[in-house]
């Protein structure tokens, strides 16, 4: 097809050829052209197949806004071919057909149409019980559009702030006129178009018989705009949804902007909407917009034969635009009796053209797929017909019979939707504080009512931004025309009128949900799934609110329309995806362990040493790990561990309400066990309080519960307003437990300001001094059951303590150990790990930790609670198990205890322990059974009945001597 | 005099691998080993005045915190910062950030001549003042050109253009899901801001921040860079 000469074809450089493929089909178009226009250049009218029916589907809108442009690209299915560009290569596939885009074996499903009514899935597949497992795999092998290339490559997706002052969204002439006025008052301003170029429907609107104007007001808009450098355009950009405190998510390529906008003007503009009546959907019959894009834009002619069916002198100014396209135009249909006369009606009248005032198109008739003629008709009441027919043979019908304003930002906003009867059309009101709307979609078309009103929205707006004190002028008064006609929907008696292009939706389907009892709107779109594909409803609202209306005897305005909810346009799963963030941390010593072959875990966001080793050897090197602390030393980085400077003078008043055991006549160098509760009772955390001086202890937590712990201390002290500071230095102290009978012995090597011996610097002492040259804080605890000191230093340093402790212990081959082997180690010692050996309900007397509860404090935070539960009889104890059977598999964590059918307990901890040789575990048992000497029967792997002794804890050291050498 | 190593100090950034990998030049600048740079120094100025980072993580910096702690500052001779979220330098170079009514972050100059880190570390504290270890809790960056407001709204919701937020103003947000503190200093005509972020996650935020760069042709660039620019007046 020869292209029409410039002023049309306003997006395509006709310099650059762009070779593609369509079906197959090597084809060729330009630069700026989408994949639609070029295939219409090709004479390609065939896009889609539908998604019910397979009936044969063409371009309709030519913006993006409907279902039938939707193509298969080789990165991703449902692309819409009037918005995506053609590039050089691009393969391009129609999709949802059974053989080929032509001879699709799927279209015999509309013989079956009549089979296939509104409400099918629920009727046929709600009995028997059990049919629909039966259909289900059938039904969703046909269900969906497009296929998903999972071997591609996933692109770059990111995402960005920004801040305005004022955006508007859409730059048609109501938006550029409100963004010029805003940014001259000195605001900051985003102008947002979803188009390649700004201008909007000036670009191939015609606004009068002469078709000027349009231009004219558009090229002067846009120079003024893109002047202004207050002013920043971003096109080819879809807001995609409005959200509180105009949020606006507004996708670009493959960029998510998130721009927050202290006041934002909609001039979205509005949506061309459908006749309905049979065959509707034929390639060929299209929105009169759709047309006029195809020739403005593309330089494209959409037919050689014209009718267009007309509710407005829209259609008349497209009539005059395709005969200066030499496009032939068999007729006008008007739908209105008595058009008023005006300059487009007196231009097209003059050019000789057919206007039939007051018929309908009945019906269309296709041949070879495409519109071939139309059946017109009197129209003798709203939506019926005169008998009497008149042919006109055609291969383009255009239908201009209303508008809905575009509404979905406005009322994500908060904005309804109400009809009006007189103008047959929605409005927007009750729009909230910072958001206004301009132009046609507030119902305004005159094009100097437009600029009056984005003005308007604009001075609004810097009013409110404080910007300007001007008076804010009236509203326009709406003209009296609409462009809307109340009824353009004419009922076939062989059907095929559609409603919903997207879900194969008639008339009938619609008034029979209706007849089925689903009356309100809500109901007849989940029942019938109108408005639920992917155009949204955006060209069947207003046609399902007006049958519903009629059917249910309502007025529309009563009857209304469904929720428009985000996004407003299909994205991508890499726009919510793309450039997350998943923060992760490392200890100063991280690569330390990676060069000492270390197989890291991610434990939250922290990286942490599982054990040193080949995986294929993993329970080899933890056993090694674990007989090394036992037998000789190791080291293990305990970084992780949570942090607290507790200081002041009530810090030993704090630490008593706060934890279970008593810390105020806790004395100075020394450490003590620290068991934090809540209200109800429930361990939430634990670790050590260290008393460095009267008013300071430095107090461990989890690693995972520090964050938690932290903010639950500030919480009370909010409320206590003791005279305590707390800081969480988590992250500025990384630290090192040395451990094992040789530790005091490499310790010692770097260690000389500090006595290390027994009797001075007992188990739980604290020191501060330094090791190897770094100031240290030095805490001789017993996780692991030897001898062992944890070694503190500030977070920068530790490799450095890392380096010299390494090196003081090579002498003894001191090795080391990871958070596996640890979890060994403290197991054979009984000691618990809160949230693996705990869970939302451990209270200290079922993990036979009362020892660790002060019998004597007037208040800690769940000593009520407790007190209470130490009155009742427990429910269930945490113990120790030991399976004999050395064949039986061992139990993992979450394995049930047994009695009988009955669960009576569940496995929180089990392993093989290399210095007993045998499996060693924790588990929750009935209390009756919690005494050693017990049997338990666990459900372990596979359903096998694992037996196992209860035992008294520890397993290891039960005298706790090693610990304490 | 051979060039220091990253790790013949005791003190060392948890990113000192990255800056070898990317064959960086070392200096010691007080008891700290920094970046000197990764380029020839002059071109390093040039790219840092369109987009750079650099790691001050081992220069001195300390806080001080609690309901006396502003008073106790003031009392050895520091000037504060009038209101909360913003900063103040002194006549040493040392930067005061006023983080709240009761607490305060105190920073090296980027020679690490000043002395007030130096002299409030060392003093005893007062009633109701406590020291935090801001130069282990906290990494510090240093993001400079013209672009690194554009460069931050990819990774900080907060709008840090250098019209909306003045020197010596400053944000405690999130940046890049981790909290941070961020200090608009600039380095003459050259809009530097400052990062100040929990140190584990340094590595995280490096690698974040320089993809982020990316677009805009930032670069890693060393302290020499820096104090150029602070020159360029």
């Amino acid at each position: 097809m020869k292209r029409l000469p410039a002023p049309f074809g306003l997006l395509i450089d006709r310099d650059q050829p762009v070779r593609f493929s369509f079906e197959n089909k090597n084809l060729n178009g330009f630069a700026g052209d989408s994949i639609a226009s070029a295939l219409a250049a090709n004479n390609q009218w065939l896009l889609s197949r539908s998604f019910k029916y397979h009936r044969p589907r063409g371009l309709l809108t030519m913006a993006g806004q409907d279902a039938n442009a939707m193509v298969q690209l080789p990165s991703n299915p449902n692309a819409l071919a009037d918005k995506e560009l053609i590039t050089p290569n691009l393969v391009v596939m129609g999709q949802n057909y059974s053989g080929s885009l032509v001879h699709d074996r799927g279209a015999l499903l509309g013989l079956f149409s009549r089979f296939l009514p509104v409400g099918f899935y629920y009727k046929a597949f709600f009995k028997p019980r059990g049919i629909w497992e039966k259909w289900a795999p059938l039904i969703r092998k046909k269900a969906g559009l497009g296929v998903i290339n999972q071997q591609l490559e996933p692109d770059y997706y990111d995402k960005q702030y920004k801040f305005y002052d004022v955006v508007v969204v859409g730059a048609g002439p109501a938006g550029m006129q409100a963004a010029l006025t805003a940014a001259v008052d000195g605001c900051e301003v985003l102008l947002v178009d979803e188009n390649p170029v700004l201008g909007g429907s000036l670009n191939y609107a015609r606004l009068d018989a002469k078709g000027t104007i349009a231009r004219e007001v558009r090229d002067q808009l846009v120079f003024e705009v893109t002047a202004n450098s207050n002013i920043t355009c971003m096109v080819n950009a879809v807001v995609n949804a409005w959200f509180a405190d105009n949020w606006l998510p507004i996708i670009s390529g493959k960029r998510l902007y998130k721009v927050r906008a202290k006041q934002t003007i909609l001039c979205t503009g509005a949506l061309e909407q459908q006749a309905v009546f049979h065959n509707n959907d034929l390639p060929g019959v299209m929105m009169s917009s759709a047309a006029q894009r195809l020739m403005h834009l593309y330089g494209i002619r959409p037919g050689t034969a014209a009718v267009i069916v007309t509710g407005n002198d829209d259609g008349y100014a497209n009539a005059l635009d395709l005969m200066d396209a030499d496009i032939s135009v068999r007729a006008i249909v008007d739908l209105r009796e008595k058009p008023k006369s005006t300059g487009l009606t007196k231009a097209a009248k003059r050019r000789g053209i057919d206007i039939k005032a007051g018929y309908a198109v009945f019906a269309a008739h296709q041949r070879r797929g495409h519109i071939s003629s139309v059946d017109i008709r009197k129209i003798i009441s709203p939506g019926i017909c005169a008998p009497q027919r008149e042919t006109v043979r055609c291969d383009l019908l255009c239908m201009a019979v209303g508008y809905t304003p575009t509404y979905q930002l406005a009322c994500q906003a908060g904005g309804q939707l109400s009809y009006d009867d007189k103008s047959a059309m929605f409005t927007l009101n009750n729009l909230p504080d910072g958001l206004q709307i301009a132009g046609s979609v507030d119902s305004y078309w005159d094009l100097g009512n437009c600029l009056e009103e984005g003005a308007r929205a604009a001075t609004i707006a810097t009013n409110a931004l404080g910007f300007t004190e001007a008076d804010i002028p009236d509203a326009m008064t709406k003209e009296s025309h609409s462009p809307n006609h109340s009824w353009p929907i004419f009922a076939h008696p062989k059907g095929k009128e559609f409603v919903d292009f997207d879900e194969d939706l008639t008339i009938a389907d619609i008034v029979n949900a209706t007849r089925d009892g689903y009356e309100h709107i809500q109901l007849v779109k989940r029942y019938s799934t109108c408005g639920m594909g992917p155009s949204q409803g955006r060209h069947s609202a207003l046609a399902a609110a007006r049958l519903v209306a009629a059917a249910t005897n309502r007025t529309v305005a009563e009857t209304g329309v469904t929720t428009a909810r985000p996004p407003f346009a299909p994205e991508h799963l890499g726009h919510s995806a793309g450039r997350s963030f998943y923060p992760a941390r490392r200890s100063n010593m991280h690569y330390r362990h990676l060069e000492a072959g270390a197989q890291m875990l991610q434990a939250g966001t922290w990286y942490r040493p599982a054990y040193y080793g080949a995986v294929a050897d993993r329970d080899s090197c933890i056993n090694a790990e674990v007989t090394n602390v036992r037998n000789n030393v190791g080291l293990v980085d305990v970084s992780t561990l949570g942090g607290l400077e507790i200081r002041g003078p009530d810090a030993g008043e704090f630490l008593n309400r706060i934890y279970t055991f008593g810390f105020v006549k806790q004395s100075v160098g020394r450490a003590r066990y620290a068991l934090l509760t809540n209200e109800a009772g429930v361990i939430i955390d634990d670790g050590v309080a260290c008393r460095f001086s009267d008013q300071h202890y430095y107090v461990t937590a989890t690693t995972g519960g520090v964050d938690r712990v932290y903010q639950n201390m500030l919480k009370w002290n909010a409320q206590w307003r003791l005279d305590v500071d707390i800081a969480n230095v988590s992250s500025a102290y990384c630290g090192v437990n040395i451990a094992g009978p040789k530790a005091r012995q490499v310790l010692a090597k770097v260690c000389s300001d500090i006595d290390l011996a027994a009797e001075a610097f007992p188990y739980m002492g604290v020191r501060q001094g330094s090791v190897a040259g770094i100031a240290a804080r030095l805490i001789r605890v017993g996780f692991v059951g030897e001898l062992g000191y944890e070694v503190h230093v500030p977070q920068q340093f530790g490799e450095a303590l890392w380096d010299a402790l390494m090196a003081a212990g090579q002498e003894v081959n001191m090795q080391p150990f990871g958070i596996e082997a640890q979890r060994i180690l403290r197991l054979e010692k009984g000691h618990i790990i809160i949230n693996q050996d705990t869970d939302a309900m451990s209270n200290p007397m079922e993990v036979q930790m009362g020892w660790a509860v002060s019998q004597k404090k007037p208040f800690f935070v769940g000593g009520r609670t407790i007190a209470e539960l130490e009155m009742k009889a427990p429910m269930r104890s945490l113990v120790g198990f030991v399976v004999t059977d050395s064949k039986a598999p061992i139990p993992m964590e979450s394995h049930l205890v047994l009695d009988g059918e009955q669960m009576t307990g569940r496995v929180t901890s089990c392993n093989y322990s290399p210095s007993l040789g045998k499996p060693i575990g924790l588990a929750y048992v009935h209390p009756e059974v919690a005494k050693a000497g017990s049997q338990i029967t666990i459900r372990s792997t596979g359903g096998m009945l694992v037996q196992a002794n209860v035992v008294s804890l520890p397993f290891y050291d039960p005298q706790t001597a090693r610990q304490e050498l | 005099m051979t060039e220091p190593s990253p790790t013949q100090a005791l003190r060392r950034s948890p990113i000192y691998r990255r800056h070898t990998g990317l064959q960086a030049q070392f200096e010691q600048t007080g008891k700290a080993i920094l970046v000197s740079h990764y380029a020839e120094p002059s071109m390093e100025a040039l790219l840092a005045a369109n987009l750079g980072i650099a790691d001050l993580s081992t220069l001195p910096r300390t806080g001080f915190k609690g309901a006396g702690a502003l008073a106790w500052v003031a009392s050895q001779g520091v000037k504060l910062p009038d209101q909360p979220n913003t900063a103040v330098l002194q006549t040493d170079g040392t930067m005061v950030a006023k983080l709240s009514h009761q607490e305060l972050l105190v920073v090296s100059d980027l020679m690490a001549t000043g002395s007030t880190v130096d002299h409030l570390n060392k003093q005893p504290e007062a009633s109701q003042t406590y020291s935090l270890p801001r130069a282990d809790s906290h990494s510090w960056l240093a993001i400079t050109g013209g672009a690194a407001a554009e460069m931050f709204s990819k990774v900080c919701g907060v709008d840090l253009r250098t019209h909306k937020f003045a020197e010596g103003q400053v944000a405690q947000t999130s940046l890049a899901k981790i909290n941070a503190v961020i200090v608009r200093h600039d380095l003459a005509s050259t809009p530097c801001f400052y990062i100040f972020s929990d140190i584990t996650s340094t590595e995280f935020l490096w690698d974040c921040l320089l993809d982020a760069m990316e677009e805009y042709q930032g670069v890693a660039i060393g302290v020499a860079a820096l104090r150029t620019l602070a020159a360029d007046r």
